[in-house]
């Protein structure tokens, strides 16, 4: 290749000389980027006196023959055109400043594409290599903090774990807000994470309605169009990035207490008179204290549970072509393991995309995008691993074993019942169920410890690491999408293309709890359960294009045709009683124990869609879209629906009376467009099915999971866009700034209902949800120097929703949703925000030196709240609010006031140095965690506390409640500001690397929130996570509560990028 | 131009791989309005009451004097103030939401199907569902339909326990007599269940009289049914003897039927397994035994050892049926009716010398027991022994107007019922209303 170049250069140089005469001389020199120092290669480089011209090597290299006086003008697409004038010189370095108003970028829109400066709705771009530069495990944690509009949340720190994406408002009030993903056109079964971040030419996301509406139904919660590379005509070209990573949870500090910690904060508390330990039996206190103090070998949970997780990354790709023919295959594979136990990703992913020429009208292509992934997660609820006491060791010590053996004798001498007691559940179990014939090595178990009575174990469990040692949970994938197209030009400028494909994902999920799970070893505690789907969609799309420009018009047109179908099949066996053993297989149950289930769902769609684009003079711009949508999931009264989008903008810079050196750019956009959402509709919801079910006496038909509405129908989200472009000084600044309504109809709602029907919720369209938001942001080229280029990038977004109709009511059935009904009361109503959190106003914490014995479990508190009886009624109402005549107040709301992202990228000769900060503002979550790790038995308030049981505090006549059961008390500020990538890098220079034989080489250390800042106010692991999963969690209007949620995850990456 | 046509019919070709048909239903599940036969819909009723016999069990113990919780929160169960609510997601909750699953699945049948065993079944069922729903919560929400109104919300609105009981639990329970046959089969709904259930309904209701009719029917006809009292307590219990002769109605129970009850089971709460209450046993159900020297019973009801009750054991736990309703129960309410009705204290006592000698105790001698009063008493302390942990205590206190002289403490009345569920109450917009007290 180097030898190539060479030729091409030295051949060059030989014509140039032959043709010159004698007084000219040889003119070399660098053409590199204005913008981040890089050579350019390519640059037209020629001398105007004599139309003599050569172009830029790979590395920016030029010769020229110039005389004095010549005139050597560099041009190149995308830079302003620089001259230089002969001055005898030999040799001259340019650096060609970036044109923001020439660099016309290419924007990848809806089925097809147009130039930037031509768009009229609101889409947010990134490229390819911004992306590749974070080198994230995955493309939506590179995307975080990018976009204006979108919040990317890491819900689960867990590896393989799909984050939250939500575009600008949510559009539903009960389904998922997961965008559409179309990968080179074509719309993915699955989330982003499909696609290998390598292989990412640029990304765009559809954000406003007139540029997703050309997506019709499936284009409310936004549409995210990625495209990946494809080869280019020339020599291969390699590539291989590669990283290794190591990670640990952010928070090192242990938030609960060991034993030993505990022994010394109730000696403390004792002595300065804090606690109050006068009703407890003298004996029985020295017991505990001794027994928490003297606990040997103690681990504590979460030092067991969270460990240093790593990750490494390997990539290869290759692309390139002929005139006819491009190419670009990529292979990947990435192994992880996560930061707690049992937590692991592993995946190995493929892609070819091949094109075609097949003559100057025929053109076709075939793309293949494949993974296998296999992720294990932690098999039980961490919830309740954490809460587990850190009194013991994970296996037993010679040491752990004589301590219990020696508690349990000092326990039966105070008259406590014996430690084995009550654990004779295990007397026909196969293991050791007596704590007198542990040996060194049995897994540690709670019960050895007694319980909260007679020692110190707590609940009596099997403890968090005998459960987690015998469960077993993994989720296998594999994915696989082909799709290919053939295009024809009909007549110039007129194409049509036709697209046909397929993708399958086979999801497989297993989980497996044994019998000593359960430390009273419980057949029905046991499970074995194991689930495959195979998700197949079928694809075809015929779309005409049509694109010409006529003087001044500038016009393209697509029209086409759409039909996908969709198919869900799948088993899944649910096994119950399975027997204690090495061997856990199907096989071994009882048949009667396995049930079976079976998926078999077809949806099918078809569609049929439109739209005009149209540019005059670069000044004046319109964009009209429509498209039809019939779905079958809706019911048979109205299965198809039309949602039409146009837009405006306006050059105003372009205008012959515009001048202004100062605001070189200003344009004005504005759309508006309806769209609809299908995202929380299964298969067939408008319809009402009897599920089967076993039963003693054979087949049952349950009650419908749904009542059958024919009548079921689109929400459509209307939604109005204005947006104003402004550049600054040569577009050295650039600011978009945008606003937004959002008016959702007939929206989509699962409505509670008594259970007297048969069903907690029924879907119904009703009710008017609007909202709004404004958007912001601002890219900054700060310095551009030789040496030195420091480019900012800053946005913030905001998002207020409010319900303006919910159909005749004024007020959604108020429901309470947490793990076990912990949870706050969720409203939905009319002049209200989507799930606001409503609950008691709590006046302070009972004090500790109420409860009857606050010693009884590992860092115990009260668990109580005084609450204000708001009404003075007397009586304490958590089902209605204090305007009803109850006590609800509105406790918080888990929608941000306003995100934002501050992006900074900076190279200094052969370094680059970025960075990504991401804030949310505002949130608030209902967060349980801490209450079950402290006070989940609550510490038992003494009886003169409330000696008549009246719900009322004796000593101050103040009402007080359980913390969890909807108070404030729980609620936390949820508010993040997260460094969540710094990149430092180093390219090698040329010199080296062309020894090496390579093109380009770079090495670079990241850092991923190496910073994370919550309030003071939040005391668990992760403000992002937000539990979803519970049964009865209905969508946005029950969002905020937080149970066991996955730490962030810091990581330290090395890492390279080659190519050759 | 050939080419041009040859790749448009091609591509519509390709199109024509996909279906258009909007209309898609699921190959392998029926809809609702398709159904004929009603088989499916009533086995379906009957798998419901699964979910509401850990629920009576824990209600029917825990709350006397028969047993206790331990670890907070649960020990409500032992306290008379509104901290119960907070069990609502374990116990009310889902009893709440498994009976008028029943209660549909058995409107559909009562509605639709043609045949009259479906029907009575049916009926049965429909009236157990509202006898437990009404014993538990007191007034409640009576809906007969197979298709209630999702829109007209007003009929959700709670009847009072008396027009329950009178306008919809009796008769269907008479229709049910009429409808089924005195055969037992398969421990499916029969006859005598019905006339069983139905004369301890009318317990309930202070009507002795139709009672003690109802209670002899089933007497009467228990040979010809093939019931008979097992001569050895401990062979009614347990899942080796599930549809033992004395069995008159069980809900059926299989750990191979998963139910949509998600908590430990019954058999778990009164064996001591559940780590909310390792040692169940109440003292003061160890005094009652105390009290009945030589008892057969005391081994098999109760473990002082263990302070746990053995009757349920773990081995082949899941698999334990649920009795909702036996001889020795229905021969314990007959004595209480004749009793109620003025009998003799002869002739009452003598009515119950067979559970008496299968306890291996002496029977009861009238010329002690020589008043309505005294007698009364000694059937009430003799349900408490033969009945113990089989979910009926609590319930029996309330029915008998003896819940604080035998609880031994001042209890509100209010606290005899049971909270209805807050999510009903949220669901319904307040349409359906707490129990006052909670």
């Amino acid at each position: 290749m180097i030898l190539k170049m060479k030729l091409t250069i030295f051949a060059m140089l030989f014509i140039s000389t032959a043709i010159f005469a004698q007084d000219s001389y040889t003119l070399s020199g660098t053409v590199a980027s204005g913008e981040d120092n890089a050579p350019l290669p390519g640059v037209n480089v020629v001398n105007v006196n004599t139309s003599q011209g050569a172009l830029t090597d790979f590395d920016g290299n030029f010769q020229l023959q110039v005389s004095n006086g010549d005139e050597v003008q560099f041009s190149y697409v995308g830079f302003v055109t620089q001259s230089v004038t002969a001055t005898g010189q030999t040799s001259v370095n340019v650096l060609l400043a970036v044109d923001a108003d020439q660099l016309d970028e290419v924007i990848v829109i809806g089925y097809g594409t147009r130039k930037k400066s031509h768009l009229t709705g609101a889409i947010s771009s990134i490229d390819g290599g911004e992306v590749a530069a974070i080198q994230a495990n995955r493309v939506d944690e590179a995307l975080a903090g990018k976009l204006p509009g979108v919040l990317i949340q890491n819900q689960n720190g867990a590896p393989g774990a799909d984050p939250k994406i939500q575009i600008r408002a949510a559009s539903s009030i009960n389904g998922n807000s997961n965008p559409l993903v179309v990968v080179d056109g074509y719309p993915i079964s699955g989330s982003i994470a499909t696609v290998n971040p390598n292989d990412i030419e640029s990304i765009e996301v559809l954000k406003d309605a007139a540029s997703a509406a050309i997506y019709g139904s499936r284009g409310a919660n936004g549409v995210i169009l990625i495209t990946t590379k494809r080869g280019k005509d020339g020599t291969p070209q390699f590539s291989y990035n590669s990283y290794f990573s190591t990670s640990s949870r952010y928070q090192v500090d242990n938030v609960n207490p060991t034993s030993g910690e505990w022994a010394q904060t109730i000696e403390t508390n004792i002595a300065n008179g804090n606690w109050d330990v006068s009703e407890v039996d003298p004996a029985l206190l020295q017991y505990r204290i001794n027994a928490y103090r003297d606990s040997p070998d103690v681990v504590a949970v979460e030092d067991w549970l969270f460990r240093n997780g790593n990750s490494m990354n390997h990539d290869f790709s290759m692309s390139g072509g002929t005139e006819d023919v491009n190419y670009f295959a990529s292979v990947g594979y990435q192994k992880t393991d996560g930061i707690a136990i049992t937590q692991a990703f592993e995946r190995a992913n493929a892609r070819l995309n091949l094109d075609a020429k097949l003559n100057d009208r025929f053109k076709t292509g075939i793309s293949f995008n494949g993974f296998v992934s296999d992720r294990d997660i932690v098999g039980h609820d961490m919830r309740d691993l954490l809460r587990a006491y850190s009194v013991h060791p994970i296996y037993h010590t010679a040491a752990s074993i004589a301590f219990v053996q020696q508690l349990d004798q000092q326990a039966q001498a105070l008259g406590l019942d014996p430690f084995d007691n009550g654990f004779r559940g295990g007397s026909d179990a196969p293991w050791n169920n007596s704590i007198y014939t542990l040996e060194p090595g049995d897994t540690a178990q709670d019960w050895h410890y007694g319980r909260s009575g007679n020692g110190i174990g707590g609940s009596g469990d099997a403890g968090p690491a005998t459960k987690l040692d015998n469960t077993d949970a993994y989720q296998k994938t594999f994915f696989g999408n082909i799709n290919s197209y053939l295009e024809f030009n009909l007549i110039d400028g007129l194409d049509l293309r036709t697209v046909f494909g397929a993708d399958l994902r086979d999801t497989q999920n297993y989980f497996y709890r044994g019998l000593e799970f359960d430390s009273r070893a419980r057949s029905t505690q046991t499970a074995l359960n194991q689930s495959d789907v195979k998700q197949t969609s079928l694809l075809s799309e015929t779309t005409l294009n049509y694109a010409k420009q006529f003087g001044k018009h500038d016009i393209s047109a697509v029209a086409g045709v759409e039909f996908q179908n969709i198919f869900f099949k799948g088993t899944a066996l649910n096994g119950s009683n399975v027997p204690f053993g090495e061997i856990i297989n199907f096989n071994l149950l009882d048949p009667a124990d396995i049930a079976t289930t079976e998926r078999d769902e077809t949806i099918a769609r078809n569609s049929i869609f439109g739209r005009v684009n149209y540019a005059y003079d670069n000044r004046y711009l319109v964009s009209v879209s429509v498209r039809r949508d019939g779905d079958s999931r809706f019911g048979e009264n109205n299965k198809y629906e039309t949602f039409p989008a146009l837009s405006l903008g306006w050059n105003i810079h372009n205008e012959a009376f515009y001048s202004s050196e100062v605001l070189n750019l200003l344009k004005l956009r504005f759309s508006i467009g309806s769209l609809g959402t299908t995202s929380d509709l299964g298969a067939y919801n408008s319809l009402s099915l009897l599920n089967p079910q076993s039963t003693l006496f054979g087949n049952g038909f349950l009650i419908p999971s749904d009542i059958a509405n024919p009548n079921l129908t689109w929400q459509t989200n209307t939604e109005t866009n204005y947006g104003v472009d402004l550049g600054f000084l040569r577009s050295r600044f650039r600011l978009g700034v945008d606003y937004y309504t959002s008016d959702i109809e007939d929206i989509l709602i699962n409505q509670s209902v008594s259970e007297v029907l048969g069903t907690t919720s029924i879907r119904l369209n009703s009710g008017d949800v609007r909202s709004s938001g404004l958007e912001f942001d601002l890219t900054a080229n700060l310095i551009q120097n030789g040496n030195f280029t420091w480019s900012l990038g800053a946005n913030l977004s905001t998002v207020e929703t409010e319900i303006t109709d919910l159909g005749g009511l004024d007020e959604l059935p108020q429901t309470i949703y947490g793990q076990s009904g912990r949870g706050p009361v969720f409203r939905n109503y009319v002049g209200g925000e989507i799930g606001e959190m409503w609950g008691l106003e709590t006046i302070g914490e009972v004090e500790m030196i109420h409860v009857e014995d606050p010693t009884r479990t590992v860092g115990a508190t009260s668990g109580e709240y005084y609450v204000k009886d708001q009404n003075g009624d007397g009586v304490i109402d958590r089902t209605r609010t204090v305007e009803d005549g109850g006590d609800l107040v509105k406790i918080g709301q888990n929608t941000p006031d306003f995100y934002w992202g501050l992006n900074s990228q900076m190279n200094y000769k052969n370094f680059d140095l970025s960075f990504q900060l991401q804030g949310s503002h505002g949130a608030e979550v209902f967060n349980i965690d801490p209450l079950y790790w402290q006070s989940q038995f609550g510490g038992r308030l003494r009886d003169s506390f409330d000696a008549n049981d009246d719900g009322i505090a004796d000593h101050n006549g103040e009402f007080y409640a359980r913390a969890r059961d909807q108070t404030d008390a729980v609620i936390q500020d949820a508010s993040f500001v997260a460094l969540r990538n710094l990149t430092l890098g180093y390219t090698f220079n040329s010199d080296l690397t062309d020894k090496l034989g390579l093109n380009s080489l770079r090495i670079y250390f990241a850092g991923s929130n190496l910073l994370y800042l919550w309030s003071s106010d939040y005391t668990s692991f992760n403000p992002e996570g937000v539990e979803t999963t519970n049964g009865g969690y209905l969508g946005p209007t029950t969002y905020g509560v937080q149970v066991g949620a996955s730490p962030i995850v810091r990581s330290l990456t090395f890492g390279l990028n080659v190519n050759f | 131009m050939k080419k041009v046509y040859i790749f448009l019919v091609g591509s519509l070709l390709i199109t024509s791989a996909c279906t258009t048909d909007l209309d898609q239903v699921p190959p392998n599940i029926a809809a609702s309005g398709s159904l004929t036969e009603f088989d499916g819909v009533l086995n379906a009723a009957y798998f419901y009451q699964h979910g509401s016999a850990t629920p009576m069990a824990v209600m029917g113990d825990f709350r006397a004097d028969n047993a206790l919780m331990e670890e907070e929160p649960y020990p409500a169960f032992d306290r008379f103030t509104m901290d119960l609510t907070a069990m609502e997601d374990q116990f009310f909750g889902p009893f709440y939401t498994a009976l008028y699953k029943s209660i549909l699945s058995a409107n559909n049948v009562i509605e639709n199907s043609e045949d009259d065993t479906q029907v009575g079944e049916a009926k049965f069922l429909r009236a157990l569902s509202y006898f437990k729903l009404v014993q538990v919560f007191g007034d409640v929400t009576v809906n007969l339909s197979s298709e209630p109104s999702t829109t007209d919300t007003a009929f959700l609105a709670r009847q009072s326990a008396g027009d329950v009981y009178n306008d919809v639990i009796i008769p269907d329970l008479q229709d049910a007599i009429s409808l089924l046959d005195v055969e037992i089969t398969n421990g499916r709904a029969s006859q005598l269940a019905a006339r069983g259930l139905l004369g301890k309904v009318y317990m309930h209701r202070g009507n002795f009289a139709g009672a003690e009719g109802q209670l002899a029917a089933v007497l009467d006809g228990a040979g010809a049914a093939e019931l008979s009292l097992q001569e050895n307590f401990a062979d009614i219990f347990g899942e080796a003897n599930d549809l033992n002769s004395e069995i008159i109605y069980a809900t059926q129970i299989s750990s191979s039927v998963v139910d949509e009850y998600g908590f430990s089971e019954f058999w778990s709460w009164s064996g001591g397994l559940d780590t909310k209450s390792l040692e169940p046993l109440d003292p003061d159900l160890i005094a009652a035994f105390d009290a009945s020297p030589g008892d057969l019973r005391r081994e098999v009801s109760i473990d002082t050892m263990l302070m746990a009750s053995p009757k349920f054991p773990q081995s082949g736990g899941p698999d334990h049926d649920w009795i909702e309703l036996r001889l020795g129960d229905v021969i314990l309410l007959y004595a209480e009716a004749m009793n109620e009705n003025g009998a003799s204290a002869e002739d009452v006592l003598d009515v119950l010398d067979p559970i008496r000698e299968r306890a291996g105790i002496a029977p009861l001698d009238h010329t002690v027991l020589n008043t309505q009063a005294l007698v009364r008493q000694a059937i009430y302390d003799e349900r408490r022994l033969e009945l113990a942990f089989e979910g009926q205590r609590w319930f029996d206190l309330v029915r008998t107007g003896t819940v604080n002289s035998e609880m031994g403490e001042e209890i509100n009345p209010n606290y005899h019922v049971f909270p209805i569920p807050i999510s009903e109450i949220l669901a319904s917009g307040g349409i359906i209303t707490q129990n006052p007290g909670y």
